[in-house]
């Protein structure tokens, strides 16, 4: 990939891939969805999910699947605030981008 | 390598981390390969990349959490040793947490838990001190505890005793004055005697059981007050220990 995902960027992701599912969801699918839209490396994503974990934007539940515990992740209501404002960001950030690469003004 | 030299690395590798997050992290990648499913173990492995980096990536995520605050802020989680190209999104990342606050509440729940980790510790050597300290300690306790129950049953019956003496007397000089009629008759003068003893001894075993009832009354209460007292600042004291 010719460009990089900054941590900011990275976030607004996973917080996004989280927050499509009401129930939650856990850390392979999430890896699987994220892997989708960017190159991520695997090992990547656990330390984002642990830091929004922290930062109370993601919380998690145990839950039964196939006789063992599964770890699942579901965004919080500030996750939620946070994830509308990276989307006001990136919309603003993004229209500013295109305007440039269309040959608009500014 | 395999799945579970795998793991097994992972954890060796996680050593120095605090353990609840050497749990949380080996859960998730427990989780990682159970999802993924067996025929992709391989798979997994390869994209994980070596347990080396993945624990590294980790700990750099940890460190900046705890250490250099802002640094953290500013460039994310991220290791830019592993990572192949990565530039900081400071100014909204900065931008958007001071909106929030979340800065400050992730700052507290870091330090809140660390005392968490110390309890466990404490708990854990206070397990091992019992184990190792109970083969030498359990018999000493359970002799002063013995001692302890032996001293009080005997101060109990030093009282009961002086009682059963008091009663004692008074059956005695009970008997003495019926012996002494049935003599009346055969021999006047050892029979007074014998009258006069037994009134005698009788009196002097109704005052002193009297007394020494009394006595058991004030003494036995004290007695018992005193014991309970010692036993609950024994425990009181073993308690004080363990916390």
């Amino acid at each position: 990939m010719v460009f990089n995902t900054g941590a900011a960027l990275l976030d607004a992701i996973v917080l996004a891939v989280v927050s499509r599912e009401s129930e939650g969801t856990y850390g392979y699918k999430i890896t699987q969805d994220v892997r989708k839209a960017i190159e991520v490396s695997e090992s990547t994503l656990y330390p984002v999910l642990r830091r929004l974990q922290k930062d109370d934007c993601l919380e998690v539940y145990d839950q039964q699947f196939d006789g063992r515990n599964r770890r699942y992740y579901k965004v919080t209501d500030k996750g939620v605030a946070q994830l509308n404002l990276y989307r006001t960001e990136w919309e603003s950030y993004s229209d500013n981008i295109n305007r440039i690469f269309e040959g608009g003004g500014m | 390598m395999n799945r579970l030299e795998y793991m097994m690395r992972l954890a060796e590798l996680l050593q120095d981390v605090p353990e609840e997050e050497r749990v949380a992290a080996m859960q998730y990648y427990n989780d990682y390969f159970n999802d993924a499913g067996e025929e992709n173990e391989q798979k997994v492995i390869e994209e994980l990349g070596s347990p080396e980096k993945v624990a590294a990536e980790m700990k750099a995520g940890l460190g900046r959490e705890e250490g250099e605050f802002g640094e953290f802020r500013d460039t994310g989680y991220t290791d830019v040793r592993f990572e192949e190209k990565n530039s900081p999104t400071t100014y909204e990342k900065q931008r958007t947490h001071q909106e929030y606050g979340g800065h400050n509440d992730g700052e507290q729940a870091v330090e809140e838990k660390k005392p968490w980790t110390n309890k466990w510790l404490k708990i854990a050597l206070i397990i091992l001190v019992i184990l190792v300290a109970l083969p030498v300690g359990g018999p000493i306790l359970g002799g002063i505890a013995a001692a302890v129950i032996g001293l009080s049953i005997a101060a109990f019956a030093v009282f009961f005793a002086f009682v059963v003496a008091s009663v004692a007397v008074f059956v005695s000089g009970l008997v003495l004055l019926i012996v002494g009629f049935f003599t009346i008759v055969s021999n006047v003068a050892s029979a007074l005697l014998m009258i006069g003893s037994g009134l005698l001894f009788m009196a002097l075993g109704a005052i002193a059981t009297v007394a020494s009832i009394r006595l058991c009354i004030i003494v036995v209460p004290g007695l018992f007050r005193f014991f309970v007292g010692l036993i609950r600042r024994i425990f009181h004291k073993r308690e004080a220990v363990v916390s």
